[in-house]
């Protein structure tokens, strides 16, 4: 199944790497425009539980890496190998955060994406629901970012808390 | 009839957890319901970026209040697989059984909640006091009642005191003996099979489509099982049924609880009779000037709700770049019961979230 599939995403997109470690979880790395384009083709052929998306900030090249990881849902009953798993990655700018979203193949990115755009500012284009989701106020920079000072984050905040007097009678 | 906001939580008595829903309802439908989560956001993964990888092990326990132990195991099978670090086969056993045990305490919990919200408070106690037998296991072999901090790089922090094996078979033992009770009073009583036969139904295409694991996904008729998919520890060693039912309703995924449970203690018996002699740990390398190789993981085990997979970015240094929990509350919290709720009935909010098993602080995290 390795090799086919790896021969068929190869011949179908031009500008991907795909590495396949002892393991079985195939690294594949794309460029930007052709992500939801090999998302389809993975469900298609078979990939049908996105199992999580994840960003990861890499402040040092001033890039962000947007991570998918692809599984089976077996097919039938019979249980294949160990062959399960796809890591789709791929890197945006950081001075201007914008992606597509995969709604339209996998329907629940939503949270995901809502998640990865409140805590990395990502803004993904067409998600229809980029509300807050877990956070309590907003923030100057997005807090899982790299550059997010949170000593800095803490002193403001409890800082800047007035004491509580206690009046004597 | 009129339209009216309508605010589930996070302070509700059919809520467990601190967990709130927005629902919009007109007389008792509701029309729309909007998830809320965030009470219990700790912020852990970020957190963990700024600890080196042993003084994370505190803190990933406490990512599921419920059962911490599938996340210690995620986190190691991690950090063992950037570090390359092999773990003993007695190790696999000890893990195993121990994952297991708490699994059925787990499920306990889970059935203490259910029964307790559909007002079956006899069963509910029954529940509790069997979960707390469980404890009672755990504290002697780990010194603590709730948070273990038990498996570790390399293996398990000790071996079973002398004497544990027979406590597990007889705890399991005087569990078990009650399963007959419970079954009378609970699972095959008519009150719970009217009242959790239909509700929050979902076909096996939802389930997937809305990226289910776990029971929600077991109970609509696909047996799948990360310990059956993908073995980890020491789940092929022996021989174990995937619990499953049709129906995709409550009711069929509290009886998928039920079986679950049943079965992991028939596996943990196998798994101690087959368990192996020898240590139960490997050396790992100083804690304090342990650095790991630049690399990228992504792990996964089955925890009592479902797939419970860990993303961990390492660039080489004495603590994680990047650590990403998938747990399997998220989408059952956040889109199965967003969409299951539409069209139900105000009565049945708590059953469906209650069946969904959803916790939220695995959500928040």
């Amino acid at each position: 199944m390795n090799n086919s599939l790896r021969r068929k995403l190869e011949a179908t997109f031009k500008d991907i790497r795909i590495a396949i470690p002892e393991d079985g979880r195939i690294t594949v790395t794309a460029e930007n425009c052709s992500i939801l384009a090999i998302l389809r083709f993975l469900k298609d052929a078979g990939f049908e539980h996105l199992a999580l998306i994840s960003a990861v900030d890499y402040i040092e090249d001033n890039e962000f890496e947007l991570c998918y990881i692809l599984t089976c849902y077996m097919q039938g009953r019979d249980f294949e190998g160990k062959d399960l798993h796809i890591i789709l990655k791929t890197r945006i700018s950081r001075e201007d955060p914008n992606f597509q979203t995969a709604i339209g193949i996998y329907p629940n990115a939503e949270p995901y994406e809502r998640e990865i755009h409140e805590l990395f500012g990502i803004k993904f284009e067409e998600h229809p629901r980029l509300t807050p989701l877990l956070l309590e106020r907003k923030y100057e920079i997005p807090p899982f970012r790299k550059d997010f000072d949170t000593r800095k984050y803490v002193n403001d905040l409890f800082d800047n808390i007035p004491p509580v007097e206690i009046e004597e009678k | 009839m009129r339209e009216l906001e309508l605010y589930f939580g996070p302070q509700h008595l059919g809520m467990v957890g601190n967990f709130s829903i927005t629902l919009k309802v007109e007389g008792d439908r509701i029309l729309e319901a909007a998830a809320n989560p965030g009470y219990l956001h700790r912020g852990f993964e970020k957190l963990m970026e700024y600890r080196t990888w042993i003084q994370n092990f505190p803190m990933v326990c406490r990512i599921n209040v419920v059962e911490p132990d599938s996340m210690e195991m995620v986190y190691a099978m991690a950090v063992e697989k950037l570090a390359q670090i092999e773990v003993p086969e007695r190790a696999h056993f000890v893990r195993s059984i121990y994952l297991e045990l708490a699994r059925v305490g787990s499920h306990l919990f889970g059935l203490w909640a259910y029964a307790n919200m559909l007002g079956f408070d006899t069963v509910a106690q029954w529940a509790m006091y069997h979960r707390d037998l469980i404890l009672d296991l755990f504290e002697e072999l780990t010194g603590g009642r709730v948070y273990h901090i038990y498996i570790w790089p390399g293996g398990v922090r000790r071996d079973f005191p002398p004497g544990f094996k027979d406590k597990i078979v007889n705890t399991l033992h005087s569990i078990g003996a009650c399963v007959p009770d419970y079954d009378s009073t609970f699972f095959n009583n008519r009150l719970f099979y009217e009242r959790a036969r239909s509700i929050g139904q979902l076909t096996q295409e939802q389930a997937k489509q809305w990226g289910a694991t776990g029971q929600t996904l077991r109970a609509t008729g696909m047996p799948y099982d990360v310990r059956k998919v993908e073995p980890y520890a020491a789940y092929d060693k022996v021989d174990w049924d995937v619990p499953v039912r049709e129906d995709g309703d409550a009711y069929s995924r509290v009886w998928v609880i039920r079986d679950e449970m049943i079965e992991s203690v028939h596996m943990i018996f196998k798994l101690l009779d087959v368990m192996p002699e020898g240590s139960v740990y490997n050396r790992i390398p100083n804690p304090f000037k342990w650095k790991i190789p630049k690399g990228q993981a992504y792990v996964r085990c089955e925890s009592s709700r479902g797939e419970l997979g860990l993303y961990m970015v390492s660039n080489g240094g004495d603590k994680p770049y990047r650590v990403h929990f998938r747990t399997p509350s998220y989408p059952n919290g956040l889109i199965i019961l967003e969409k299951l709720l539409k069209n139900a009935s105000i009565a049945d909010v708590g059953n469906i979230m209650i069946s969904l098993y959803v916790v939220a602080p695995e959500i928040d995290r």
